[in-house]
């Protein structure tokens, strides 16, 4: 199966290892990940904040930009700021006048009938649950996570379609289909605070120490995530956490997509994850997954 | 709860019609249940409350929505949108507001949002792609932290996780689809 792949900035950089994994798990699946050629940034959070036509031309010209790199119909975003702003643009261009104006200054047509997947719809709904678990060569039977889904995946539902936006559980059955144990916990869609990464970190740390303090009282052992700019909240700043806040987290966070490369037997620093900042080594050891 | 007197406000009815006229919502739909409040996440830094905010639109009160500092509080989470029991997507009006201000050149503390989408809205524009290192140093020299997060920056490199040279795409193409836009604005 071919899918269009649109990695997005961050991929490309602070969320390389997501990239890398991503990748792996669906050659492994038997998806083809094509990327679409030529693609640029979504615009992200600041277009939707200052320029609401831009931020509605951005994606769609990736969407046409996908139909010419092949004539695929479904695309694939991992960020979930991407995805969802893939989302949005085809939610706001149901108004046929506001269509118009995107395609005259995209200078092409809008392409109505393509699909825009989250890497873990591809997983979920095209590969399937049975799938994977006959694929699993190394159960991580024993291993408690705690699923995150953060916002954009999820929400809104009226853009993103998906019934369970408040207590999603797709994540959690592919997790539990390679052995793990998914824990029971509350802030699985809980904001982060990405969009103010780099503006006002203090919100961040506030917010992440929430997410990591949920998900230690849940018994989790680890986190998993589904987007880089959760990511590098949660994994990247526990140290920053701990020095404002006098804390003590050290709580591994995995992409969901190097969870499933380790249980279907692909090599530690074949996914990436040494470039993590918390140190899964130690874990992965005790676990004989690596 | 705070009881705003309706005969000492200045009702701005072109305001009203603005915010919902450009995001769609009918804000008069808002019955001030505050749904939106309870769940919004950034809650605890605000000014005032997202279901305060929906109070100062419907009253047309221009100054309270647009130079509190709630609307630059906004993460853009979605959770008020998804919430709210007369479907009101209230991150879309925040985000009108927000529009209006910085296309308006309003005075507001923005937290350094007003910058930070300045820098990034310039470099799609001049190069397709976002270059994490160059928004992150230029941010920071501007606001006038330049060693803030450095540490972090560096062992990110360290761990390999950051691209140090730019990638450009299509720069001709991107420039030319901005200025197409700036004639639908007028």
């Amino acid at each position: 199966m071919k899918i269009a792949y649109y990695p997005g900035c961050s991929l490309h950089s602070s969320g390389i290892e997501y990239d890398i994994s991503s990748r792996k798990i669906c050659a492994f699946l038997g998806i083809e990940l094509v990327e679409i050629k030529n693609w640029i940034c979504c615009g992200s959070s600041p277009a939707h904040q200052k320029d609401e036509l831009m931020s509605l031309v951005l994606p769609t010209k990736n969407l046409t930009l996908a139909v010419k790199t092949g004539n695929l119909k479904e695309i694939c975003a991992p960020c979930s700021s991407c995805y969802s702003r893939l989302k949005f643009a085809q939610d706001r261009l149901k108004n046929e006048s506001l269509k118009k104006d995107v395609e005259e200054i995209v200078g092409c047509k809008y392409p109505q009938d393509i699909e825009v997947l989250h890497i873990l719809d591809v997983i979920f709904k095209k590969v399937g649950i049975d799938a994977i678990k006959e694929k699993v060569t190394r159960s991580l039977s024993g291993h408690k996570v705690a699923c995150y889904y953060g916002c954009l995946i999820t929400r809104p539902p009226k853009v993103t379609a998906r019934e369970r936006f408040e207590n999603p559980t797709d994540m959690e059955s592919v997790i539990e289909a390679l052995g793990a144990e998914a824990v029971d916990w509350n802030r699985k869609t809980f904001c982060c605070g990405a969009s103010f990464a780099l503006t006002q970190t203090d919100v961040v740390l506030e917010l992440t120490k929430k997410i990591l303090t949920d998900a230690i009282s849940s018994g989790a052992q680890s986190i998993c995530v589904g987007c880089p700019l959760c990511h590098v909240n949660l994994d990247s700043r526990q140290k920053q956490i701990n020095e404002r806040f006098n804390t003590n987290f050290n709580i591994p966070i995995f992409y969901f997509t190097e969870l499933i490369g380790l249980a279907l037997g692909i090599e530690a620093k074949d996914l990436g994850i040494s470039r993590h900042f918390i140190d899964a080594e130690d874990f992965l050891n005790e676990r004989k997954l690596k | 709860m705070k009881i705003i007197d309706q005969n000492q406000v200045d009702v701005d009815n072109a305001f009203v019609k603005e915010i919902q006229q450009r995001s769609g919502q009918n804000v008069f739909l808002c019955y001030q249940c505050r749904k939106c409040a309870s769940g919004c996440p950034s809650r605890m830094f605000m000014d005032s409350t997202p279901t305060e905010l929906m109070r100062y639109v419907q009253l047309g009160m221009v100054d309270a929505a647009m130079k509190k500092n709630t609307i630059w509080y906004c993460l853009s989470c979605q959770t008020c949108s998804a919430r709210c029991p007369q479907n009101i997507d209230i991150a879309h009006v925040v985000d009108t507001i927000r529009i209006l201000v910085q296309e308006k050149k309003i005075k507001a503390d923005t937290k350094n949002t007003r910058v930070f989408n300045w820098l990034w809205m310039k470099m799609l524009k001049w190069m397709g792609r976002i270059y994490e290192v160059g928004l992150t140093g230029m941010l920071n020299l501007i606001t006038g932290k330049p060693f803030k997060d450095l540490s972090l920056g560096l062992a990110m490199i360290r761990n390999g996780k950051l691209r140090l040279l730019p990638s450009i795409r299509k720069p001709l193409m991107m420039r030319m689809m901005f200025s197409r836009a700036k004639k639908f604005k007028k």
